[in-house]
């Protein structure tokens, strides 16, 4: 009778510590008092994991979020950056794309995002055009960049800085149209010199592929020169040129329309890039959250029940110490 | 602002800088500067026209046209009055521009306006 009285007893004191276990992050706040006054330092640790599995719980709330953010942002840029591939297919058909050729003057257009959290694919940009850039230094041959982005631009200030010319962000304030990209190009063709423009950008080839390439548009000059020594360009000479009055003045405006054609499609792709990569970090992000939670739980669990047990049995030894 | 569109046809009309070019099969490989005005593209007795803003146009030996224009509007949905409203707002503004710039940029747009005019009478 004594053991049941004192088991009421008990349990009417465990039930304090039994009903503020809550579910509900609001009320976590009152009640580690309460545990405190009864239970002493036993409980800080369950309220400490309790604090971590909130702030877990919200940041696989946030990234969910922003996962479905990027999906629909991706989905809208996706169609345009598709059709977009279009408008340089028939450039690259007659001028031809060739990375490998060598001039004096070059210029390294780098695409990246203004946002962070979209994985790897800045850093791969910024790679590359550090190594075109090696690649294209030497006794009298140079480059330089043009950065379109902050986080290409952070990276690339840090030790380049002297070879940045001309630096854009905010691009995607407004939604991506020919009309910006073509004012971006007016912009680099008057104050840049060039011999050849190398575009480097992030092709979106799927949700969970990302291709970095180079586009290279040439100068008229290099491309006339190209043309004299054969090759792909070889066969420019047998297009009649019409309009204009003079082939080179024709050239000129041909290559200033190819430079804002496929500025305008790395945009768009590189824009696309990023959400899918955005995507995808964030969705392993909340899955890393998930395992996180999952493993708090267990440690939350255990410490919960341990505490319990280790209270029981105190009274249980007390009552049994009275007893006899 | 970009559609791809890839058919066959009979023969293409463009407005090339040296004036109207018709690009019939087998025309020879060229290159030719597009000026602002109407592109109508001939498919048996289907004509369909498109006011393009300029660009270009390569004409390959195997018989493929590629068109490549800043801006390609259905004629259908270009509106007749606020072209004349334009016009007469630009044509004013040539008259009374002051440095070589203004006066460039308001003869292009009259320049356009003009084609796009005609390109709805005709």
């Amino acid at each position: 009778m004594a053991m049941a009285s004192l088991r009421r007893e008990g349990r009417r004191f465990a039930t304090p510590l039994i009903s503020p276990q809550p579910i509900n992050p609001l009320r976590s706040s009152i009640s580690p008092a309460e545990d405190q006054a009864f239970l002493g330092v036993r409980s800080i640790s369950t309220q400490i994991v309790r604090n971590r599995m909130r702030s877990v719980r919200n940041i696989q709330k946030i990234t969910k979020a922003m996962k479905m953010v990027a999906a629909s942002k991706l989905r809208a840029i996706q169609t345009r950056a598709e059709n977009s591939r279009g408008l340089w297919q028939p450039f690259t058909a007659l001028l031809g794309d060739t990375p490998s050729v060598d001039v004096k003057k070059n210029v390294i257009v780098t695409i990246s995002s203004d946002k962070g959290l979209c994985g790897g694919i800045n850093s791969t940009s910024v790679k590359i055009s550090r190594a075109l850039h090696k690649l294209n230094s030497g006794p009298d041959k140079e480059s330089k960049y043009v950065v379109l982005g902050e986080k290409a631009k952070a990276q690339l200030l840090r030790d380049s800085k002297k070879d940045i010319e001309l630096c854009l962000t905010e691009l995607q304030k407004n939604p991506l149209n020919y009309t910006q990209v073509s004012v971006i190009a007016d912009d680099v063709l008057k104050n840049v010199e060039y011999d050849a423009l190398r575009i480097v950008f992030n092709k979106f080839q799927s949700v969970v592929s990302f291709l970095p390439t180079t586009a290279t548009v040439l100068s008229p000059e290099v491309v006339e020169r190209e043309a004299e020594s054969g090759g792909k360009l070889g066969e420019l000479d047998s297009y009649e040129i019409e309009g204009g009055e003079t082939k080179s003045e024709v050239l000129q405006n041909l290559t200033e329309f190819q430079f804002s054609c496929v500025m305008f499609n790395a945009v768009l792709e590189n824009a696309c890039s990023e959400q899918g990569a955005r995507m995808s970090a964030m969705d392993s992000s909340s899955r890393n959250a998930g395992d996180m939670l999952d493993r708090l739980t267990l440690t939350y669990n255990r410490t919960r029940q341990a505490s319990i047990t280790t209270e029981l049995i105190e009274i249980i030894s007390g009552a049994s110490a009275l007893e006899g | 602002m970009f559609t791809i569109l890839s058919f066959k046809v009979d023969m293409v009309i463009v407005p090339a800088t040296t004036g109207q070019m018709g690009i019939l099969p087998g025309h020879t490989a060229s290159i030719s500067e597009l000026k602002p005005g109407v592109l109508s593209i001939h498919d048996g007795n289907d004509v369909k026209k498109y006011f393009v803003s300029s660009g270009f146009a390569f004409i390959h030996s195997n018989s493929v046209a590629d068109i490549m224009a800043a801006e390609a509007v259905p004629i259908e949905q270009v509106d007749p009055a606020s072209v004349q409203k334009q016009f007469t707002e630009f044509t004013q503004k040539l008259s009374s521009a002051s440095t070589d710039l203004e006066k460039a940029e308001a003869q292009i747009r009259v320049d356009v306006l003009v084609a796009l005019n005609s390109a709805l009478s005709g």
